[in-house]
């Protein structure tokens, strides 16, 4: 049946996208508030969940603690990645932080093979049982609880951009740098805090992704980095709510792809549409604040 | 109350200012007009902080400033209404009103009805995105912004550019309204003659120095103004 075909389609495309939602608001905080790209953001992601990996295997240590190793990890690693990369080069051309960025990316991957050399680990799983079933269609309770995870960072993630001081401050620096520090904003401070944020953000993703693949690889990395970076692209460069829209969207172009031209047309079609879009750059697409 | 002291600040090997020394009286309007280019921007841009001075200090009640990121200027009761406003474009009247006020840790919704009730049509427009409203209200926004911190010293870098004369009227008519109500404003203008209008005390400058400074009858007008848009140097 097509339309059941659709329709469970459009169901994997969307807890997919749940996943890059989630890595694209991360990628579009910092994008936002540095106005340079982290091309070190999965790799972050990867190192937390390295150490979770690590942890769990010399622990077996329950899931609540890896999740909290992970997210840990990922922030010290964010951490690390802002004051070696963004903090010295806030003023100078963006190319250098990215660049920056990129020396850092090799660095955590060196990083995580000295902590576990092999190509792949298995990583507890996030659920021991089978999947559920509404009549014709199943979805795993791994990818529900991406979902909801999605959902919820998103709502808190709007109530405290929205609702709150230091939310108004975020949005002040995105909108004009200058002008926020003229108001009394310390850019540098907001700056740090949104990395350490995007970081936690980055790691429950992360902690999600792995959970619900059960292995790691260093692969991760760049992974995380080049969904969340489309995701970001799509959703029109800087805006939170168009990176969930583009995470869903990426989810959902990715896996109808999939289904009715084949598995190599999965990346193909994504980055085609990407270049598109580049090539276009309708209205909604903001390039003022790149470069 | 405020104090320049013989300031030079650079854009890479270019100076700017090249030595300006001036003051500003507590209690006053002070204005400071000149030519394009003379450095009047660079010299608000280095005592709020954004610009590091090469030489010279700059201090405010007996502290130095100089040296400060802009925040700590501002804490220090300090607020700049930079030329061309910067509002925040994406977020609304309200919200801009509140990121004025980052660093109070009191109660200040009380402060935005006050400045609401000042600014009218501010007030229509609380919910609406600072990046659609016309340049008039912009700048007003701007100025009101600047007054959520409570500065003790006001400075205006050119409120009235771009803006209709019946706009300007209504920016000088709140520039004199704030100085009854005790703000101490720095004010830079290409405006002369509504400049002198308001101001006590004001200082010329003419490529990167301070060339002429005096109360606003010591020099003909059309002297000050043939200066201020021409410089003494190119007649």
């Amino acid at each position: 049946m097509a339309l059941i075909d659709i329709f469970q389609n459009t169901l994997d495309g969307l807890t997919a996208g749940a996943s890059y939602a989630l890595l694209g608001v991360g990628f579009t905080l910092i994008f936002g508030v540095l106005r340079r790209a982290n091309l070190s953001y999965g790799p972050a992601i990867m190192l937390g969940a390295y150490a979770a990996t690590w942890v769990s295997l010399h622990t077996g240590a329950g899931l609540l603690v890896l999740f909290l190793v992970a997210v840990l990890a990922t922030v010290l690693a964010g951490s690390y990645v802002e004051r070696l990369c963004f903090a010295p080069h806030r003023r100078g051309p963006a190319a250098a932080a990215m660049v920056a960025s990129f020396a850092i990316w090799m660095q955590l991957e060196e990083l995580a093979t000295l902590l576990l050399p092999r190509h792949l680990y298995a990583f507890p799983a996030l659920y021991e049982g089978g999947a559920l079933h509404f009549g014709p269609f199943s979805l795993r309770v791994e990818s529900l609880l991406m979902l909801l995870a999605a959902l919820a960072v998103c709502f808190v993630g709007w109530k405290a951009l929205y609702a709150t001081r230091f939310g108004v401050a975020v949005r002040a620096v995105i909108d004009d740098p200058r002008a926020a520090e003229l108001s009394g904003i310390s850019v540098g401070a907001i700056s740090l805090r949104v990395f350490a944020l995007a970081s936690a953000i980055g790691g429950l993703t992360g902690f999600l992704i792995v959970a619900s693949h059960e292995q790691v690889t260093p692969m991760l990395g760049m992974w995380s980095t080049l969904k969340g970076m489309l995701a970001m692209m799509l959703g029109g460069l800087g805006s939170l709510p168009g990176a969930v829209v583009g995470g869903l969207a990426l989810g959902l172009i990715e896996a109808h792809s999939q289904w009715y031209l084949g598995p190599q047309f999965r990346d193909f079609i994504a980055y085609f549409l990407l270049f598109a879009l580049l090539a276009a750059r309708p209205p909604w697409m903001n390039t003022r604040s790149a470069y | 109350m405020l104090r320049v002291q013989e300031l030079v600040t650079a854009y890479g090997k270019i100076e700017a200012l090249k030595g300006v020394s001036l003051e500003v009286a507590q209690g006053t309007i002070t204005c400071l007009l000149g030519p394009n280019g003379a450095g009047k921007t660079t010299l608000m841009m280095t005592i709020a902080g954004v610009l590091k001075p090469k030489l010279g200090t700059v201090s405010f009640l007996g502290e130095k400033l100089s040296g400060l990121a802009p925040h700590a200027i501002v804490a220090r009761g300090i607020a700049l209404v930079p030329e061309n406003r910067l509002v925040f474009p994406s977020m609304t009247v309200l919200e801009n009103l509140r990121a004025g006020a980052f660093q109070r840790k009191d109660d200040f919704d009380a402060d935005i009805e006050r400045l609401l009730g000042r600014f009218p049509r501010l007030k229509e427009r609380s919910a609406q995105l600072a990046g659609t409203l016309s340049g008039g209200e912009q700048q007003m926004l701007a100025v009101a912004r600047a007054l959520m911190s409570r500065p003790k010293l006001l400075l205006m870098d050119e409120p009235s550019l771009g803006l209709a004369p019946l706009v300007v009227e209504e920016i000088f008519a709140i520039i004199a309204e704030l100085h009854r109500d005790g703000t101490t404003i720095f004010l830079v203008e290409q405006n002369a003659h509504m400049a002198l209008k308001v101001a006590h005390r004001f200082f010329l400058m003419e490529q990167g120095r301070v060339s002429f400074s005096g109360d606003p009858g010591s020099l003909a007008e059309d002297e000050v103004i043939r200066r201020a848009y021409l410089g003494s140097s190119r007649n």
